[in-house]
């Protein structure tokens, strides 16, 4: 019964070829990405001209764009670590799909900061010219070492999956066996590499927390380091990481709900997946909407000529529609939605997590833009361009290009491996039966 | 066809004709022209020009009004000193040149005059400025004390003048800052003034060096005139520059000592950490190897 329990699990959770839905899927996002390309290839070429970008908003959809993937990144450390050293089992399921949304998202970050900088080339400079006293230079150091460690977090617990994997010759064709043989055929259920694992994992856990509060910490302090209104806040830490573990969570569940639904992985990925998350999404939600109106409300009370503009733009000004439909699509939305038992529900949960993540993203144009359209000294003898913003079709065209990247290496990675967990799940019923 | 051309244009004409009645009712502002005459430290002279209108009820500098300098009562050739236009502030302003000097040394009073021609905004105008010529001398007695005195041309005599007000600062970032309390001092009989030095610590050049400065403003006899000398009673000036100090907002490689630490122990002990891990792998390697 066990055995046959154990090859069902296999059986269900092997990567699978992708179907006919798959394959559009796939192609829609190649084209996206193409797009995306062809864009940046005449951004290259004519310079960042072709953008809207000028002398005030130097800053535009592209660095929000670059603060959203920082965000969502950080779901990686909720889901692995937080749940792990909490000993919550019920994330097992859930583990892979955030690492792999941590590690697509914060590489795709490290791109889209190359993009903002308009002459490639230059990325170099920061190396050889970058302050130690940057914010930038800080993000750059964070960056690359929260993505080498999300990788070892992906990596260690595949270690007993591409075991089994192998063990599946001809379903896998020869490249993906080459690949699982390369990264893991040294892996032989051996209590003492079960051991070294789970310490490193253990050890992974316990590191990656402080490297993503760092991470999106020092991103907040790229604005609040700056004296501008908007951004000039002591709270902007806490601010950002608060939306950030929101945001990921709300990906964590459009994810949860996608693959349960592709791969037909009700028996994994089960209601009471989706109960718990929306739990975790209503109490981060609440969070973040305390930090908003500490945010928001504590200027609006002192209403200072210079944060006036800024404020009164954003409530009921050029940017209310847009504010307050992120404040609403990611916060007060949700809560509304999930906070019912029956709102956790796949569909409605689902429903919510897209509405955080589409919420979320327009929360971080608004962090960016509004503030660079509101200098402390007045816009004087500029074009009237230079006063308003609103983004190219090339910088769309990137910017979406960079998210449907990000979607192709979770695409191609659920592919190529299982997105849940083979061994861990094994164990892990193993362990109940025998409860 | 002809027929039709005359009553295209008598159409034209009844359209055109408010326009060209307009065109003739524009009507021009006066232009005001202020002429000033400045001495300074009994060197240079110099004479400026304000050109002002009223426009909507204020009066407004303008700018770009060409303007002729001359010297003596009349605006003829031969007495003209230069042209000059006038700047975004209203005002051309022309040092009086050497070949003047006949003119300037016929009479103990001068005369000038600047003139503007019409053009379609404005009618001509015309400024004039008689002075009598002066003299301003500043100096300094024992102590602190600074004497400051003024001599007019009489008759081909420089002779005191009692009554004419003065201001006597020290020059600070451009303007005049009052050596002590007392804002203006009047001339006694003797043409002098004195005032005492209250300024102590009054940063210097770097030998300690300020400049002090006796001025007579917008009086209606002599003009503009300035005289000044420069005293050791100010403090050395020590230049200091900070590019080479470690501090948060220094160049690259200048950074503070604790952020060094700090940043360096982290990124260290993180790594640290990640290498660890990566021979970890190794070792997991090699216990499969075995």
């Amino acid at each position: 019964m066990e055995k046959i329990a154990k090859n069902k699990i296999i059986e269900d959770l092997m990567p699978q070829q992708f179907g006919k839905q798959g394959i559009i899927w796939v192609i829609s996002l190649l084209v996206v990405c193409a797009i995306g390309f062809y864009a940046y290839c005449r951004q290259l070429y004519y310079g960042l001209e072709v953008t809207a970008l000028r002398d005030y908003v130097s800053w535009g959809i592209y660095i929000s764009n670059f603060v959203f993937f920082v965000a969502i990144s950080l779901v990686g450390s909720l889901i692995t670590a937080v749940l792990r050293l909490t000993d919550v089992h019920w994330s097992t399921p859930l583990t892979r799909i955030a690492e792999i949304i941590a590690v697509s998202a914060i590489a795709f970050a490290g791109l889209i900061i190359i993009v903002d900088m308009g002459r490639p080339d230059r990325f170099y400079n920061l190396f050889t010219h970058g302050r130690l006293q940057s914010p930038i230079i800080w993000d750059v150091i964070v960056i690359t070492t929260y993505l080498v460690i999300s990788l070892l977090l992906l990596y260690f617990p595949l270690l007993p999956d591409l075991k089994i994997m192998i063990q599946y010759k001809e379903r896998n064709g020869k490249w993906l066996q080459k690949l699982y043989v390369f990264l893991g055929s040294f892996w032989k259920d051996k209590p003492a590499q079960f051991k070294i694992t789970e310490k490193a994992i253990h050890i992974l856990s316990v590191t990656i927390i402080p490297v993503a509060f760092a991470i999106h910490t020092v991103t907040s302090w790229l604005f609040a380091t700056t004296y501008r209104p908007g951004w000039d806040s002591t709270n902007f830490g806490a601010y950002f990481i608060s939306g950030a573990f929101l945001v990921g969570a709300g990906g964590v569940i459009i994810a949860m709900y996608v693959f349960r639904t592709h791969y037909k992985l009700e028996k994994y990925i089960t209601d009471d997946h989706f109960n718990k998350m929306g739990k975790v999404v209503v109490l981060l939600a609440l969070i973040y909407l305390y930090f908003n109106i500490n945010e928001f409300l504590v200027p609006a009370f002192k209403m200072k000529k210079s944060e006036e503009e800024h404020l009164m733009g954003l409530f009921t000004g050029e940017f209310s529609p847009i504010f307050w439909f992120a404040i609403s699509a990611s916060m007060l939305i949700p809560i509304l939605i999930l906070i019912f038992k029956n709102g956790r529900k796949p569909k409605w949960a689902f429903t919510a997590g897209i509405l955080v993540v589409v919420g979320s993203w327009f929360k971080r144009y608004l962090i960016v833009t509004p503030t660079l359209l509101h200098p402390f000294l007045p816009m004087h003898d500029v074009p009237k361009n230079y006063m308003h913003y609103f983004p190219t079709w090339e910088e769309w065209a990137i910017a979406g290009g960079s998210l449907a990247g990000a979607l192709l290496v979770i695409t191609f990675f659920a592919r190529i491996f299982p997105i849940i967990p083979i061994h861990e799940t094994i164990t892990e019923t193993d362990y109940h039966e025998k409860a | 066809m002809r027929k039709h051309n005359m009553i295209l244009l008598f159409v034209l004409s009844v359209f055109l004709m408010p326009s060209m009645l307009m065109a003739q009712a524009i009507e021009k502002n006066s232009l005001s022209l202020t002429l000033k005459y400045f001495n300074d430290n009994n060197k240079t002279q110099h004479l400026l020009v304000q050109a002002k209108s009223k426009i909507d009820g204020k009066f407004q500098q303008i700018a770009a009004i060409p303007v002729q300098f001359y010297i003596g009562s009349e605006a003829l050739s031969e007495n003209l000193l230069g042209k000059g236009i006038t700047n975004d502030k209203g005002e051309a302003l022309l040092e009086i040149p050497s070949q003047a000097k006949a003119e300037w040394l016929k009479s103990p009073n001068q005369n000038f005059v600047v003139v503007s021609e019409a053009n379609i905004k404005f009618d001509e105008a015309r400024g004039d400025l008689a002075i009598t010529k002066a003299k301003l001398k500043i100096d300094t007695l024992d102590g602190r004390n600074i004497i400051a005195s003024i001599v007019a041309s009489v008759d081909t005599v420089w002779m005191p003048v009692a009554h004419v007000d003065f201001v006597v600062g020290v020059k600070r970032f451009g303007g005049l800052l009052n050596v002590n309390e007392t804002q203006t001092y009047t001339s006694d009989s003797t043409g002098m003034i004195t005032a005492l030095f209250k300024r102590d610590s009054l940063p210097g050049d770097q030998k300690g060096n300020l400049i002090l400065v006796t001025s007579v403003i917008d009086n209606d006899t002599y003009g503009n005139l300035s005289s000044e000398i420069e005293v050791p009673w100010g403090t050395k000036l020590v230049y200091t520059n900070n590019f080479d100090h470690r501090s948060l907002f220094a160049r690259r490689g200048y950074s503070p000592i604790w952020l060094e630490t700090l940043a360096y122990t982290i990124v260290v002990a993180v790594w640290a950490v990640i290498i660890f891990l990566v021979v970890q792998i190794k070792k997991i390697k090699n216990l499969g190897i075995e």
